[in-house]
């Protein structure tokens, strides 16, 4: 029964396009519209639940997780909200407390649940965060030492690619249905 | 690869008495010898951009101080910076009428460049550039403020050189005057050609004296300008303040501060060629054109040089003797007949020696190698040849034959039968197309715990040289039996 409930808690919005093959999904996780999860990517609601924002992008082995420390079992742990127009790419690894919007997870990234990322950041390839730290806004993390600084430019709008995968993956993979219609609410919530 | 990055545990000697992995080596064949990068020439064969792959001749590359002026570098980083293209809008050149308010002015897209890198995301927008109409746009030169200075010190200097090399000239020519064959006026009469010129009224000859500026040197002073109240109190924000890998890749400015990193043109790669110092042949010359990474000559030893591998060793402990299996492989097109032996001793090592220094020494007195050394752009210095400086822990039982090995043949991986119809030897374990496995018996010497054991052999192997020699007009191939020293690291004991 647990499994069913499990698999109730998760919510998709219409116009999110998630790859059904091998891609996990566990616990509370609420995948907003717009959003691009290809296969294989793993996003673990651990310590409470998971809002992903809008227009995510979550590419190929990338996994999520939420893990405060406790497990959550009676859907009272805190909320992990990942802000909208968020890049995470191929095989990158986040456990981050809080997530803000645009920013970059580069590939084979790892940030670890002591960090906090605010907006428009950078975590460049294989860079590894893995101590206490907040990353202002406008940060970029780069090289083989995890250097930081500032940047002035804004990334780049996602919605061309983003147009292009909508079309592409349901051509080649099983893509999951929408559960939750915000024209009807409280149905299932 | 491996054998390529790791330390190599089998280690061949030089002909000039340094343990080198085969991968390091070259082998020159005309002097039939191993080549290590101490014994050969290293010359500049040209250089070029490693990001536009362009050629740039030598001496333009003197004077754009070894810098591509195209292609840059992250200041921030040091990747390879790239140009992005932005549409900005432009308001359109009207016809005169300056007085129109900015909202009715008519725009036109146009496509505008700055440098961006993409690791770091540093832009030349960073540090004030102004975007740049052409992709390759002439960027602005970050002008410093010793630039004047250091062009006066390097024309004083250049002045110098300039002198001292006439100098030399002149004494030289008054201590060596010319020897003709026939006597000739001046000769005879005791005039000189200067003094016959100044006779006949005509100007001196000689070149004008190269003027002697004066710089005026640096110097010191005491005072120094005070350092700012805050300089203690101020909080610093590091991520403003350069680090020193950024502040050295700029020597010129060495900026403290991120916002005043400027761009840094591409330093230029060059494709060397190596020259046998004994001979003066070529070994190693890579195909002029910069996209190409293959070479016109190549005589890398792993081409030539039976490879010596270790395969497996059995355990290791003092005063017992074990087994190691060893793997030797024929990189050639010819049949190899290959028997190891001992190591030189102490005495016949030095006799070695003795021989290659008098064989050194009667190439560098023959007229031919006088001229061609007075040719060659690098004076040629022979690498002293010296004592292997390694000792052996342990001794190898040899084997009682030489044994034959196969040519290389890239076929034989495909053909499914492997039949041996010869009779092998005892120590050999198994054989393939150009390679064999020999087992050995090694027995450490007086060893501790923990002690490396090393040991060694003399491996003879015949060696066919297809190079036709200069000067004799034999062209059929040459059997040569050469001899390599070789040490093997084989590892610890218990």
């Amino acid at each position: 029964m647990s499994d069913m409930s499990a698999k109730n808690k998760l919510k998709i919005y219409p116009k999110s396009v998630i790859c059904d093959d091998e891609s996990v999904l566990i616990g509370d996780v609420t995948i907003s519209s717009g959003c691009l999860i290809h296969p294989h990517a793993t996003i673990h609601a651990k310590s409470g639940p998971i809002i992903v924002g809008e227009n995510c992008l979550i590419e190929e082995y990338v996994t999520i997780v939420h893990d405060t420390g406790t497990v959550d079992l009676d859907n009272s742990g805190p909320t992990l909200v990942i802000g909208s127009n968020n890049v995470f790419e191929v095989g990158c690894t986040v456990e981050a407390a809080a997530i803000g919007e645009r920013n970059v997870f580069e590939c084979k990234s790892y940030v670890s649940n002591l960090v906090t990322v605010s907006n428009n950041c950078v975590i460049g390839a294989g860079c590894q965060l893995v101590d206490e730290h907040h990353l202002p806004e406008n940060t970029v993390i780069y090289g083989k030492r995890s250097e930081q600084r500032e940047t002035i430019e804004k990334q780049k709008s996602l919605s061309m690619q983003l147009d292009h995968l909508r079309k592409l993956l349901p051509n080649y993979h099983h893509i999951k249905k929408p559960t939750f219609d915000p024209k009807k609410p409280r149905e299932i919530a | 690869m491996a054998n390529i990055v790791e330390p190599s545990c089998v280690n061949y000697v030089c002909s000039c008495g340094y343990l080198n992995p085969i991968t390091k080596l070259y082998f020159c064949r005309y002097c039939l010898k191993l080549r290590c990068g101490f014994c050969v020439c290293h010359e500049v064969d040209s250089h070029f951009c490693c990001n536009c792959l362009e050629n740039i001749p030598s001496g333009e590359a003197k004077l754009k101080r070894n810098q591509c002026n195209k292609c840059f570098d992250c200041p921030s980083c040091q990747h390879t910076l790239s140009s992005r293209a932005t549409t900005v809008q432009v308001p359109k050149k009207s016809d005169g009428d300056g007085s129109k308010s900015a909202a009715t002015v008519d725009t036109k897209p146009r496509k505008m460049y700055y440098l961006t890198c993409l690791a770091c995301r540093w832009t030349s927008r960073d540090v004030g550039i102004p975007d740049q109409v052409t992709a390759t746009g002439q960027w602005p030169e970050c002008e410093y403020s010793s630039a004047t200075r250091f062009s006066m010190l390097m024309e004083h200097y250049q002045n110098v050189v300039q002198q001292e090399k006439q100098e030399k000239q002149d004494l030289w020519r008054r201590k060596a005057p010319k020897q003709h064959k026939y006597p000739n006026l001046t000769d005879r009469t005791g005039l000189t050609a200067s003094m016959i010129r100044r006779q006949m009224g005509l100007s001196e000859k000689t070149a004008p004296k190269v003027k002697q500026s004066t710089i005026s040197p640096s110097l010191s002073s005491d005072v120094v300008s005070e350092l700012p109240q805050d300089i203690f109190s101020k909080e610093i924000n590091l991520g403003n303040i350069t680090t020193i890998k950024q502040r050295l890749s700029h020597p010129s400015v060495q900026p403290s501060t991120v916002n005043n990193l400027y761009p840094l043109n591409k330093n230029l790669s060059i494709k060397r060629s190596l020259r046998c110092r004994q001979c003066e042949h070529n070994i190693v010359k890579p195909e002029y054109n910069p996209l190409s990474v293959k070479y016109r000559i190549q005589l890398f030893a792993s081409y030539h040089v039976p490879e010596v591998r270790l395969m497996k060793c059995g355990p290791l402990e003092a005063g017992v003797s074990t087994q190691i299996l060893i793997k030797i492989i024929n990189p050639t097109l010819h049949e190899m007949t290959i028997t190891i032996m001992d190591l030189p001793t102490h005495e016949e090592e030095s006799l070695i020696i003795e021989e290659m220094k008098k064989k050194s020494d009667k190439q560098s007195l023959g007229p031919l190698a006088s001229l061609n050394s007075a040719f060659s752009r690098q004076a040629s210095l022979n690498e002293e040849p010296k004592f292997v400086d390694q000792k052996v822990t342990g001794t190898i039982a040899l084997p009682d034959s030489s044994f034959m090995l196969q040519q290389r043949d890239d076929s034989t991986e495909y053909d499914d039968d492997h039949q041996s119809s010869r009779e092998e030897p005892k120590f050999v374990v198994w054989r393939r197309s150009n390679k064999v496995a020999v087992e050995l018996t090694v027995n450490p010497l007086d060893c501790k715990s923990g002690d490396e054991v090393i040991v060694g052999f003399s491996m003879q192997y015949t060696y066919v040289n297809t190079a036709t020699s200069s000067g004799t007009d034999k062209k059929e191939p040459q059997t040569h039996a050469l001899t390599s020293r070789v040490y093997l690291r084989i590892g610890k004991i218990k």
